[in-house]
């Protein structure tokens, strides 16, 4: 163990500088990030989940590499290759998962694989004697010769902390580190740390409780979605200055709906159901219809039936009583191209697994509903300029930058590829869309635009399903909204002046309407009288 | 504003994703190479000679002869390792086919039996003039090898039987019923040992290269190269194939065909494998002997696992193939290596190609090498 050099307090001792990361899969994580951390100060990073925190500190522990961009120590540009590097430069971290062997000692655990030896033996004695000075010199209440399984939580991360200070650590990384322990502990976490400090160390916290920031950090770093949002001293920000950096924008209202719906309904389901492939019932008779023009909304806690309907008028699953008709046609029972060739669009709730082939380019992955007909294909034979047409006035439509229409669709973030989805379907012509949790994921600029998308197809002239788990999406959206429980119809409500107070105890079970179909007339005012 | 660093930054992932691909193939193939020279140090006296040989044993040599001139010797040697390398292109797509369907079929060994079998009954059997008898011998190898296909694929689709075990045991069924035939009713009394009467002269492949079984179907092969990239990247059929082979699920909710694209990616896959098989029968052999080599559908797979299923790469990684296995037999005959050694090597050059994450951390070594220099270089300014 080398004893920390006392560093100038106030200097730069580890900075990113424009720092951007990009993974192979695609994902930009961290876009353009600069940061410093000074030495002798705990440091917050803030964010929400998917934020782009943990990247930031696998980049300063040399887990991952920065795409571009560049990290210094000391004032010097550094690589950290790897960890052993990092551990080298005197950068520690204590993962969220601390990684400590059960059956072994808090000494054993703390020394492993930088063992004191003699000869070829480990220094037993050496090893305790160090890590009780360690103890001793930073006040971590441990008992060095306890073993790790029989120690509280809150402990074992004294000895994951005690572990990166026996490696020479300066700079300590702590991710996430309160998510596992109890007020006490937390706050007997925060006076070590402050006595660390106190002794010249520097501590980088990554952290999403705005409380503990205030408590123990002395500056903050705040990213939202890969990028600096802020930054300073955290005395010089209210809690709720700092809210608003963590958290985006409200967005703005969806502008009032001007569609004029049927008074025919346009799609007519009656008392379709399924059952599961052993037997169980998974959906109950259920009954809608859906105007042309017209949004109706399915509201239920996931799981209870709501994917089912939508597999069975896809004819992903078969039905096994009842059917549905589009424009008077019966369009259940059939295969899914028959029932896509009658003009039902379709939304997968399971965006990476159903609704589009990441490894594919994104021109394969917008053809897959129509490359079958012209002018895409002819006599089995693809258009090869056809096709990079369509891909390139579809990907231009949907508002999605990408290198070229040859570009993997994994390589897009959740909202663009979830876009081009939407943008595949519409551009498919359907009377009936089946869209499932479209806005599943994605950040606020793409939900708006999948909005948008909805609005206009229902606009012109569509019937639209709506199955979504946010009620305010299904409130702002829909025409009439229908709830499902336990895989039945349990409700059904007219969406003007409807709030989620109201659907809340359908949502449960906890309460149902006798009999609820969600026909044309049938929806019951948010005052509880049909209308 | 955020688009502005991702797009250049994607862009620039493209590439780096790109390279990596295409140096995929040389640099396993260095690598295994380099392995399996290590091990020759450790097995012979004179490794650099046993390399050597390894190396450029398949190579036609150019020979000064006082009196005759420049003379191209050890012709054999490399008609060879082309007559080779066509069965293994032939077998390589037969396996590449079916596998960008995702579909592990394993009966390519089947196929071209029957696909001999039928071609060689035909010719033996039907009169007429030879380029009737003759494209009635392929149309029947292929509709053998496509039914072959077809059969495991249908099983599977229809009641979900595991493709690689049923396409294993028609294999069996396949060899023993080649076997039989060619032990009963097919047999020339008069060959000494069990084997068919020689084709007619006529419906022998014509020979290319004098001294060697290399024959027209050296000219064919690139035109089936080309047709089965064409049917993979420009045919409706093809786009199913890739679609499944990427997402079943996918493919299912956009209404794809998918149990039809099953069937149709394993019979596609038999055709060739029986076109490998009538390669054998009217290009190399002439006649059908009671034994054909076995395994040869098992050297496809690695073949197509060499090319990553690429119908291009299939005929490179092909050569390559059979390039070895003929210098390995060259080593073995003039060194004190034996040629297993060659199989260890074939096999680290396909381990080295399949270990996915060996590519990106080359090419990570290298970024960072260069991170540094970039990093030490502003330093110094």
């Amino acid at each position: 163990m080398s004893t920390p050099a006392m560093p100038q307090a106030g200097t730069a001792l580890l900075e990113l500088r424009q720092v951007s990361k990009l993974y192979p899969n695609g994902t930009l994580a961290n876009d353009d990030v600069s940061l410093s951390i000074r030495a002798g100060e705990i440091h917050a990073i803030v964010g929400e989940n998917g934020a782009g925190k943990s990247t930031v500190m696998k980049m300063l522990y040399g887990l991952e590499q920065p795409s571009c961009g560049s990290l210094w120590l000391d004032g010097q540009a550094r690589v950290l290759a790897d960890p052993a590097q990092a551990i080298a430069a005197g950068i520690g971290l204590v993962p969220q998962h601390l990684h400590l062997l059960p059956s072994f000692t808090v000494t054993d655990n703390i020394v492993l694989g930088a063992e004191p030896r003699r000869g070829w033996r480990i220094d037993r004695k050496t090893a305790l004697r160090r890590v009780q000075s360690l103890v001793q010199q930073f006040g971590l209440e441990v008992e060095p010769l306890a073993r790790v399984r029989d120690l509280p939580v809150g402990v074992q991360q004294r000895v994951g902390i005690l572990k990166a200070l026996y490696r020479g650590a300066r700079v300590l990384l702590l991710d996430e580190p309160t998510a596992v322990l109890s007020v006490q502990e937390a706050e007997s976490l925060f006076r070590v740390l402050r006595s660390m400090v106190a002794q010249g160390l520097t501590v980088v916290l990554i952290s999403h409780k705005l409380k503990e920031i205030r408590d123990v950090a002395d500056r903050f770093t705040v990213l939202r979605k890969g990028r600096v949002s802020g930054s300073g001293r955290v005395s010089d920000f209210s809690e709720a200055e700092l809210g608003s950096m963590i958290v985006s924008k409200a967005p703005p209202p969806i502008p009032a709906r001007t569609r004029q719906r049927a008074t025919q309904p346009l799609v007519e389901i009656r008392d379709l159901q399924a059952h599961h492939a052993d037997g169980r019932l998974a959906m109950q008779s259920l009954s809608l219809d859906i105007a042309a023009g017209e949004i109706l909304g399915i509201a239920g806690v996931e799981g209870n039936g709501q994917d089912v309907l939508a597999r069975v008028l896809l004819g992903l699953q078969p039905a096994s009583g009842g059917q549905g008709r589009l424009q008077g046609r019966r369009f259940t029972g059939l295969s899914v191209r028959e029932v896509r060739a009658c003009g039902v669009g379709y939304i997968p709730e399971d965006r990476m697994r159903d609704g589009v082939a990441a490894e594919m380019s994104i021109a394969d992955n917008l053809i897959a509903v129509s490359y079958h007909q012209a002018p895409l294909a002819r006599r089995g034979w693809l258009d090869s300029a056809a096709i990079g047409r369509t891909a390139a006035t579809l990907m231009q439509h949907c508002g999605v930058a990408a290198p070229s229409s040859a570009t993997l669709m994994g390589a897009l973030s959740g909202g663009n590829m979830q876009k081009l989805v939407l943008g595949r379907e519409v551009a498919a012509g359907p009377r009936l869309l089946i869209a499932s949790q479209p806005t599943r994921g994605v950040d606020i600029g793409a939900a708006r635009a999948l909005h948008g998308q909805l609005l206009a197809l229902c606009e012109g002239g569509a019937a639209i399903l709506l199955i979504s788990a946010d009620l305010d999406e299904l409130l702002v959206l829909s025409d009439r909204v229908a709830v499902m429980a336990e895989g039945a119809l349990v409700a059904h409500f007219d969406a003007a002046g409807l709030s989620a107070d109201v659907l809340g105890p359908y949502l449960t079970g906890a309460q149902r309407q006798q009999n609820a179909t969600a026909l044309l007339d049938n929806a019951v005012t948010f005052s509880g009288v049909p209308a | 504003m955020k688009q502005a660093t991702a797009l250049p930054l994607q862009q620039r992932l493209q590439r780096q994703q790109a390279l990596a691909q295409r140096l995929r193939l040389p640099v396993a193939l260095a690598a295994g190479l380099g392995c399996g020279f290590l091990i020759m140090c450790a097995v012979s006296s004179e490794p650099l000679r046993a390399f050597l040989t390894l190396l450029t044993g398949a190579l036609p040599r150019l020979h000064w002869g006082a009196g005759e001139g420049w003379q191209l010797t050890r012709l054999v040697r490399f008609g060879a390792v082309i007559e080779d390398a066509i069965t293994l292109t032939l077998l390589g797509l037969a396996v590449a086919i079916p596998f960008r369907a995702r579909q592990f079929s394993l009966g390519a060994d089947g196929q071209l039996f029957l696909g001999a079998l039928a071609a060689t009954v035909v010719s033996l059997y039907l009169p007429g003039p030879w380029f009737v008898v003759l494209s009635l011998s392929m149309l029947a190898a292929c509709a053998s090898g496509f039914l072959w296909g077809a059969l495991p694929g249908l099983l599977k689709t229809r009641f979900q039987a595991n493709e690689i075990v049923t396409t294993l045991m028609l294999n069996i069924v396949a060899v023993q019923a080649y076997r039989w035939l060619v032990s009963g009713w097919l047999r020339d009394p008069a060959g000494g040992f069990i084997v068919t009467p020689f084709l007619p002269a006529s419906l022998q492949l014509p020979v290319l290269l004098v001294h060697t079984n290399v024959t027209v179907m050296l000219l064919a092969l690139p035109l089936l190269v080309w047709t089965s990239w064409l049917l993979l990247m420009r045919t409706t059929l093809g786009y199913e194939i890739r679609v499944v082979g990427q997402s079943a699920a996918f493919a299912l909710q956009a209404g794809l065909p998918v149990q039809r694209t099953v069937w149709l990616s394993m019979g596609a896959g038999g055709v060739l494998a029986a076109l490998a098989g009538m390669h054998i029968s009217h290009g190399l052999l002439k006649r059908l002997p009671v034994d054909l080599p076995a395994g040869l559908g098992y050297e496809g797979l690695l073949v197509a696992l060499l090319a990553r299923c690429e119908p291009r790469a299939v005929p490179w990684a092909a050569l390559m193939y059979a390039y070895l296995r003929t210098g390995a037999l060259a080593m073995e005959r003039s060194t004190d290596v034996s040629r297993e050694v060659v199989l260890v090597i074939q096999a680290l050059v396909i381990l080295f190609l399949v270990a996915e994450r060996m590519q990106p951390a080359l090419a990570g070594g290298w970024l960072r090498w260069r991170a540094r220099r970039v990093a030490g270089g502003r330093h110094d300014a």
